[in-house]
């Protein structure tokens, strides 16, 4: 481990992040590679292994720069403008890769502020800006306003503003902060969710709303913070509220009308959870009649949770979407004895029937709150010589899947942060082997569980290059100390039950950025963080992968080796995803939120020095901080005879 | 846009919950309340600029907490503080999560034992239940008492009831605090 410390971008001075891995560091270029037989044998006892994991497995990297180090390739349907981001992941494949490369490891140190945006609100900012043409368009969190910002303007002026009004009484169900996940662009409409469980649709021209159907009751609890995605003239959405004992679903609604197509419930009957002939798990203790009832206690599956927030992907070879369902309700889990499928779930479903394929519960019977609603990113790999059609998954669990994503087979599960609830994975069975020490009991304090709620990842995505096939992610070194209280029912207050403490996992640092090989299962390099890493990352062609820190900085790094090219101190923390894009200019950009919130504001993180006070600004950033129209729009005072005088048309212009 | 809410498990819960006080022992729901405040009472206080203690807050201090600092009635007000899902959202140490920290002398609603009732029995717009449907205005006054046993609130008489905090009072006291949402 050793400092490495680029030159302070933007005369800030740049803390300074570790970073480990052999690629960069000569010393140990020779190391035998101690992790692989960890991660290949499917892992035994991470607490003891887990830094070696990280210090010991880059092969050394032959100075080629379209060295693919996984053999992954990516399918970037549905291949929108270079220059332009559609939708929160760019892709369908959710990639979040962008084939830009003007701004590259070479000149990234030159990045500097081009111009900055105040939307007016405070809430945690953990959605992607979309561009369109010429056009930005943001989301805010509650009271959830588009924006749509004319890139072609000095500045970057406001087009016009959507201000839908939702309903306050949101702002008391939301577990985890009165957020948004963000936007996605249709046909001339921008679509997103309301916090208060109303789907809506806005023309990207005027900005006057489309349609807008109410898709959840609030006073059940539920609440929508999930990033629609749009396939054709389909959108897909679900709810929030697995801490409030609500029925997790996803549905497909008409893009041109929000009238519904389909709805899968997470829970109950079959033909609620829309499961019939052609569903086929892998693993034989997922099939049977009724699932969805029968792995809870009489009735419970009513209000067990497995909400649909995350991400949702798309195979157009297949027509399959992926996604993930929440942990299940109430979070104390001595009341609700069984699998409780399908909670803590990923799920294929047919795109037009939303008829489910397969199913894999991540977490059987969760008893810390390890949702499976993280990103699935889809991508072709050679394993074991053989191709495979897979998605990656960084669970919430501390295990990291490379999934068969046409059947549902874990060809990889190993784990990439810290933890102790489970010693082992059991490839035959496809389950972790749960530690029974770090089973909580109702009224019984048991510490240092890891890793706690949010998990070893939490919703913050990943980021794919196909360049070096690689997956980067930030992530957390995070445990917890936990009290489960038995709780009852009553609709619109938390079925919850979980009283926590987290702290840092060994090492101190609460954050963790790292390079994934999702061939191998090992950890390539990584960054630790001292506060919490939870922005989503952006991979791009130039070779340079960008993320946030909960204390405020940006920063560029190596997709490479993991040397940090450039850090930026924004306002306010970083939990929002960043993007890039070709200006009006034909000049490349970097745009990013700054607004902590979410469940970054985690207790070990705000009572630490340093934890940063809410915001709500967009950065963009190029090289040297050029775009359009930066020098003033009127003529400076001047010497020369004849020219206007610098004060004549203000007022007029 | 302001809706009221009725969860619909309430009333049921709110029986099952009275059943399940007695039969732990009469005890337990502590001592009944004599002089309870009428309903209209309560619905008279004035909404508006009420954050801390003003002015405005006249007819509140008028209205104690009929079980005053019983220690029964606490300790009932707590057990309702979990069961009622409470902690869910204010916390189990009543320091805020989703909900606002109960324990601080700042008061969106007032800090009054009779503005902390009503904020329970009617609910407040930011997502907060409205408990009259569920519970009897007795159990309501127990988890005002056991929140007014955190230290945070305000007395009838007008001093701040944690008089060993002057320093998370003093401001409210002498000045309309503002009532920006946090």
């Amino acid at each position: 481990m050793r400092n490495l410390v680029r030159s302070p971008a933007a005369g800030a001075l740049a803390p300074s992040p570790r970073i480990e891995g052999r690629v960069h560091d000569p010393v140990h270029r020779h190391t035998p590679r101690r992790g692989a037989a960890i991660a290949g044998a499917l892992f035994l006892g991470l607490p003891a292994c887990g830094y070696s994991l990280q210090a010991a497995d880059a092969p050394a990297a032959p100075p080629v720069s379209t060295n693919n180090l996984s053999g992954a390739t990516l399918n970037s349907s549905p291949n929108d403008p270079a220059g332009e981001w559609h939708s929160q992941a760019r892709d369908f494949a959710n990639s979040r890769y962008s084939p830009l490369d003007q701004i590259n490891t070479g000149n990234v140190g030159k990045l500097r502020i081009a111009w900055t945006f105040s939307d007016g609100t405070l809430h945690g900012h953990e959605a992607a800006p979309l561009v369109v043409s010429d056009t930005m368009y943001v989301v805010t969190p509650f009271p959830d306003m588009a924006y749509a910002l004319d890139l072609s303007k000095p500045g970057a002026s406001i087009r016009w503003t959507f201000k839908p009004n939702p309903s306050p009484m949101a702002l008391g169900k939301a577990c985890c902060d009165a957020v948004t996940r963000g936007i996605a662009y249709a046909d001339g409409k921008l679509i997103y969710n309301l916090l208060d469980d109303h789907t809506v649709a806005v023309d990207a021209k005027t900005g006057k709303e489309v349609w807008r159907v109410m898709m959840d009751n609030l006073e059940t609890g539920a609440t929508m913070t999930m990033a629609p995605l749009v396939v054709g003239n389909k959108v897909f959405v679900g709810n929030s509220g697995g801490e409030m004992g609500v029925q997790g679903w996803i549905a497909a609604l008409d893009v041109d009308t929000g009238k519904q197509l389909w709805r899968a419930y997470s829970t109950g009957s079959d033909k609620r959870v829309l499961i019939g002939a052609e569903f086929k798990p892998f693993y034989s203790w997922m099939k049977g009649n009724d699932l969805g009832i029968s792995t809870w206690p009489d009735g419970m599956w009513k209000h067990g949770g497995a909400s649909v927030w995350g991400w949702i992907s798309y195979d157009p070879g297949t027509n399959l979407i992926y996604y993930g369902t929440s942990n299940p309700s109430p979070r104390v889990p001595a009341q609700r004895p069984g699998y409780n499928l399908w909670a803590s779930t990923i799920f294929a479903r047919d795109a037009d029937t939303g008829m489910a394929r397969w199913a894999y519960q991540t977490t059987p019977h969760d008893e810390w709150d390890y949702d499976a609603v993280n990103e699935d990113i889809l991508m072709d790999l050679r394993i074991n010589g053989e191709m495979r059609k897979v998605l990656v998954h960084f669970d919430r669990n501390a295990y990291a899947y490379t999934i068969d994503r046409t059947t549902g087979e874990v060809l990889i599960a190993a784990p990439f942060a810290y933890l102790n609830w489970s010693t082992g994975f059991d490839a035959k069975i496809g389950r972790p082997i749960v530690n029974q020490d770090k089973e909580p009991r109702p009224g019984v304090k048991l510490d240092n569980i890891c890793p706690p709620d949010i998990g070893g990842k939490d919703w913050q995505p990943a980021a794919m290059s196909p360049r070096t096939g690689l997956v980067y992610a930030g992530i957390f070194n995070i445990c917890m100390d936990l009290t489960d209280h038995e709780v009852g029912y009553i609709a619109s207050t938390p079925y919850d039950g979980m009283e926590m403490q987290r702290h840092a996992a060994p090492g101190g640092n609460l954050g963790e950025f790292m390079a994934w090989n999702p061939a191998t299962g090992k950890k390539m390099w990584a960054i630790k963080e001292r506060f919490m890493t939870m922005s989503g990352a952006l991979a791009t062609a130039g070779d340079v992968v960008f993320y946030g820190t909960a204390d405020g900085w940006f920063r560029a790094v190596d997709a490479r080796n993991g040397s940090v090219l450039w850090s930026q101190k924004l306002a306010s923390g970083v939990i929002g995803q960043p993007i890039t894009y070709l200006g009006p200019d034909h000049r490349q950009y970097i745009a990013i939120y700054s607004g902590v919130g979410g469940a970054a504001t985690v207790r070990a993180d705000t009572s630490m020095s340093g934890f940063p006070a809410q915001g709500g600004t967009l950065y963009v950033f190029s090289i040297n901080g050029d775009s359009i129209g930066a020098e003033p729009a009127l003529p400076s005072v001047s010497n020369d005879a004849g020219a206007p005088a610098p004060t004549a048309n203000r007022g007029q212009q | 846009m302001s809706r009221r809410i009725l969860p619909s498990g309430i009333v049921a819960l709110s029986v099952m919950l009275c059943a399940c006080s007695h039969s732990e022992g009469g005890s337990a729901s502590g001592p009944p309340a004599t002089g309870l405040p009428s309903g209209g009472e309560i619905s008279a206080l004035p909404m508006g600029h009420i954050a801390g203690l003003t002015d405005s807050a006249a007819l509140a201090r008028s209205i104690p907490n009929p079980y005053g600092d019983n220690p029964q009635a606490i300790a009932s007000g707590k057990a309702l503080y979990i069961k009622m899902n409470c902690a869910g959202c204010h916390g189990y140490d009543a320091k805020g999560n989703m909900g606002p920290d109960l324990t601080d002398t700042y008061w969106r609603y007032g800090g009054l034992p009779a503005q902390i009732f009503q904020s329970i029995r009617d609910g407040r717009a930011q997502g907060m239940p409205a408990w009259g449907a569920a519970l009897p205005p007795q159990e309501i006054w127990k988890l005002v008492a056991y929140i007014q046993s955190l230290g945070g609130t305000y007395s009838v008489d007008g001093t701040p009831r944690n008089a060993q905090r002057p320093e998370l009072v003093a401001p409210e006291l002498s000045s309309h605090a503002d009532d920006a949402p946090r």
